[in-house]
């Protein structure tokens, strides 16, 4: 493609060295106790370029967990801000097809001022992953492995370089002055990418098409008898929620200081898994039954997602697949009803 | 714990989490595991996927009771009488394991004299479960190889719940179900460290490792590591330091991460003991209706501000470390206590969580080889003798902690409290999925809060029907010691005659109205089996109907207490 360009993998940390300057530095890193997380990067060397598939969700960085939106006091109230500059290095394409559905969720219709700021001032340097593991199912969606737009700047590790593929201005200004240590590619490069997208493919355990899926749905295929089953196995933690990287809801509370008077408007991760996420007033619980919650989820993944913007409201990530102990996660919900008639 | 230790010299869970996946049946009594335990009840249902069949025992009807090939429903109270009922079928059908039982345990003449009463049908008589199940849930468990048994605090909190324990630990001995992988009898523990506060001695009678305080050797041990002499004498239970400091004989009180304002039954007499007392200290990580009434608190800093090991219920010693800083001065536990006891003219010394660690792997022959750096992938799960050793995942395997196991013939005892005329009801108390305990904690978590903001009465249709209630009605929840108004929540999930009211709650406080009987040996309180009456709140005429709950008039004693709670909303 036009504009690809390769990086020497000696050149990585200078370069990465060089956009820290300019902005905070997001990696995955080993924590002393093994676990790979997102931080902001002390030492280029300790990131881990090539780890597992199932890296933790970027999402924090975008739509945190917790996040103050306003303080206030009797004199006002005062916005809180988040101008910081980041790049985050090392995310895989799943995550970046995530990133995009947020986009068009918080970008959409609606603006939203709080996820738009700290999406403005973060550009991704995503990784085409090589990794898939057997929760994976990407693939059958096409978020991944390896993605022909969407991303600001897509690494493909041809073992001793990177093929780089800039996909946006974010992507461009990061790469602009840096042309001492980028080269055009050959013939060889296209093949060695070639060969690892191919290798990358006949990783995948799981091959899913949500597309079927839907159609039996939509088929009214799918009797409620089959979401109170699922539903059964729901121990309702949240997890499917909070791990998934498209997963937008919140709520809005106010943590209060000093009698009531002053304090900080937050707005905290929430999911609709959980039977308060409608209540109403007057004690009235529209979604009472698990079974009603279980199934609008997936509905809204299945259905709501694509009929408001045409794609799916998941990236195959495989995040629910580990975290659900009653494993009704997606993969598996999905695979038993393309196998139902 | 003291059941356990009676029978097979050891308390704790005999099994791996791990096994559970794998085993053929699995029998759980008195726990609401899927609720309480979700991650084990995930190994669970993973194993019921695999085709094990799921054994329940419970009067409510839980989400794991709804995955069962075999629900038993006792009367709360009647465990022993169910358990022996089940010994008597597998007693009387030959399924008894003769080769095991000769071998490895003792007293078994006694033992059969008193389940050889217990027929199915006197067992049905007592617990309400037809003698047909009985003897098919004794054959199923009996000649399946891999059974695992598994109870929590559905048997222990009874005036009987040693004589339950015992009596769980009479049947897996009967069928050979122990010193294996996927047998064994496993208590669920509930909180992240509850074994291992028990495995470091904090009961009265035992030092680290349950090595008992009036053996002179093990005293004598700690007397030299300590430099101190040490009492010969068991201290007092936490029910026995209420009762004297009522009495005026118990002076000062230093309490550690607990809320027995809520959680001790009988609240009011909780609050009147430690009003006697002259001096309470708290330690704690958030205010509590406890350290309310404390006359020095000590911030301790929570589970991400410092280093240390938990121990789970399976016996695995697992390495926590800090993540954050602590904030605003508050220390470790042991930091504290340390700092105390060197204000006090012992300087214990310690720097850091593993040199403690070090003291009772050297003191703690089950923790002998337990370190903190040999803790970092997975843990270990004890007993580990020494650092070579590479931690046991399934206990008593050739022979008994205590040599041979000790079948204890239990006959059967109702629980303190009956129904009568006056209080028809049972109530019995337990959890909900979004509390913690005395929601100390929770209650600080928005989402959490608004889960289950309120606290309800689970009555089943019919005897809701009977005395007019609906649900979303107010109740009047009375019993000898006191009364609580609660919301009634209408369901079959509780059968007839009981009623259950979680005791999370502090504006319905439960535990102004259970009973304060306790089990004798163990000490703990009868949570499960309390006579209530219920009485619903009808407004009158032009009256407004209340719309929350226990006025100051009715929780005179709790409202002294606090103010409204500081929840974000």
């Amino acid at each position: 493609m036009k504009g690809d360009l390769v990086l020497s993998k000696a050149h990585l940390s200078y370069w990465l060295r060089q956009l820290r300057k300019e902005a905070d530095l997001i990696g995955p890193l080993r924590s002393t106790d093994g676990d790979i997380v997102f931080s902001s990067v002390e030492n280029i060397h300790d990131i881990v370029a090539d780890g597992p598939a199932n890296l933790p969700c970027q999402k924090e960085f975008l739509f945190p967990q917790r996040e103050e939106m306003y303080k206030f006091s009797p004199k006002g109230t005062e916005r809180t801000g988040n101008h910081k500059k980041r790049v985050i290095f090392g995310i895989r394409s799943c995550d970046v097809s995530a990133v995009g559905l947020m986009d068009t969720f918080y970008g959409g219709q609606y603006e939203d001022d709080f996820y738009m700021e700290r999406r403005k001032n973060t550009s991704f340097i995503s990784i085409a992953c090589n990794t898939p593991d057997s929760s994976c199912f990407c693939i059958g969606l096409g978020t991944g492995p390896f993605l022909k737009e969407g991303f600001d700047i897509q690494l493909t590790d041809l073992r001793d370089r990177y093929m780089v593929q800039v996909g946006s201005a974010k992507g461009r200004q990061m790469i602009k002055g840096f042309g001492h240590i980028f080269r055009r590619p050959k013939k060889a490069d296209y093949d060695d990418q070639y060969e690892a997208n191919l290798s990358s493919q006949s990783k995948f355990e799981k091959r899913i098409t949500l597309d079927n899926v839907r159609r039996k749905i939509l088929a009214g295929k799918v009797p409620d008898s089959f979401w109170e089953g699922v539903a059964s196995r729901c121990f309702q933690c949240g997890g499917c929620v909070y791990q998934c990287p498209v997963c937008t809801c919140f709520n809005v509370v106010d943590w209060k200081d000093g009698g009531g008077e002053k304090g900080v408007r937050m707005r905290i991760w929430d999911g609709c898994m959980f039977k308060g996420f409608t209540k109403m007033a007057g004690n009235v619980w529209p979604a009472e039954q698990i079974a009603a919650r279980t199934k609008r989820w997936y509905f809204h993944k299945l259905l709501y997602w694509p009929g408001q913007s045409g794609k799916f409201g998941c990236v195959g990530c495989g995040r629910c697949t580990i975290t659900c102990p009653g494993k009704i996660d997606m993969a598996t919900v999905a695979n038993r009803l393309e196998k139902k008639d | 714990m003291a059941g356990l230790a009676s029978a097979f010299g050891s308390g704790a869970m005999t099994n791996s989490i791990s096994e559970i996946a794998d085993a053929r049946v699995i029998f759980v009594v008195g726990s609401n595991t899927t609720e309480q335990h979700p991650m084990i009840a995930m190994h669970m249902l993973e194993a019921v996927d695999r085709g094990a069949t799921l054994i329940v025992a419970d009067p409510r009807k839980t989400q794991i009771a709804a995955f069962a090939h075999t629900h038993l429903r006792q009367r709360s109270g009647t465990d022993v009488a169910l358990l022996n009922g089940i010994m008597n079928v597998i007693i009387g059908e030959g399924l008894v394991d003769i080769n095991f039982v000769r071998r490895r345990t003792e007293n078994f003449d006694e033992f059969e004299k008193v389940v050889k009463r217990c027929t199915p049908e006197v067992a049905e008589k007592i617990t309400g479960v037809p003698a047909s199940d009985i003897q098919r849930v004794a054959r199923i468990y009996a000649t399946e190889k891999r059974s695992m048994l598994f109870y929590s605090m559905g048997i222990t909190q009874h005036v009987t719940g040693v004589d339950n324990v015992r009596s769980c630990a009479n049947l897996v001995m009967l069928t050979a179900h122990i010193g294996q992988p996927m047998t064994g009898l496993n208590p669920l523990r509930g909180q992240n460290n509850v074994q291992g506060a028990c495995d470091m001695g904090a009961l009265p009678d035992v030092y680290s490792g349950y090595q008992k305080v009036a053996d002179a050797r093990a005293r004598k041990k700690f007397e030299s590591a300590w430099r101190r002499k040490l009492p010969s004498a068991p201290g007092m239970t936490m029910i026995d330091m209420f009762d004297s400091a009522l009495e005026g004989k118990l002076k000062a009180m230093y309490i550690v991460g607990e809320n027995p304002v809520m959680s001790d039954p009988d609240t009011s007499h909780v609050i009147e003991a430690i009003r006697k007392l002259d001096f309470l200290v708290v330690q704690d990580i958030f205010m509590s209706e406890t350290a309310e009434l404390a006359d020095v608190i000590l911030p301790a800093v929570t589970f991400a501000e410092k280093d240390g090991t938990f121990t789970n219920t399976e016996r695995r010693v697992q390495k926590v470390r800090r993540a954050v800083r602590p904030m605003y001065g508050a220390m470790p536990d042991w930091k504290i206590i340390s700092e105390l006891s060197k204000k006090m003219g012992y300087d214990m010394g310690y720097r850091a969580a593993h040199e403690i660690m070090e003291e009772a792997a050297l003191l703690t022959p089950v923790y002998g080889g337990i370190l903190h750096h040999r803790l970092d992938a997975f843990g270990l799960q004890w007993p580990c003798p020494d650092a070579d050793h590479p931690g046991t995942p399934f206990m008593h395997r050739k022979k008994f902690a205590k040599g041979l196991g000790t079948f204890n013939p239990i006959e059967f005892t109702p629980p303190d409290e009956t129904t009568d005329m006056a209080y028809p009801f049972i109530l019995t108390t337990g959890r909900l999925y979004f509390r913690y305990h005395t929601a100390t904690m929770c209650r600080r978590t928005a989402t959490l809060e608004r889960e289950e903001p309120e606290c309800f009465v689970e009555i089943n249709p019919k005897d809701a029907g009977r005395i007019g209630l609906r649900s979303g009605n107010f109740v009047k929840a009375v019993s000898r010691r006191g009364e609580i108004v609660v919301k009634a929540l209408v369901t079959d999930r509780t059968p007839e005659g009981i009623v259950f009211i979680p005791f999370h709650f502090r504006e319905a406080a439960v535990n102004l109205i259970t009973s304060p009987a306790v089990d004798p040996v163990a000490k703990i309180p009868e949570f499960k089996v309390c006579a209530i009456n219920l009485v619903p709140v009808i407004p009158k005429p032009g009256e407004r109907p209340k719309n929350r709950y226990n006025r100051k008039e009715d929780l005179k004693i709790l409202n002294e207490l606090y103010e409204e709670p500081e929840v974000p909303s």
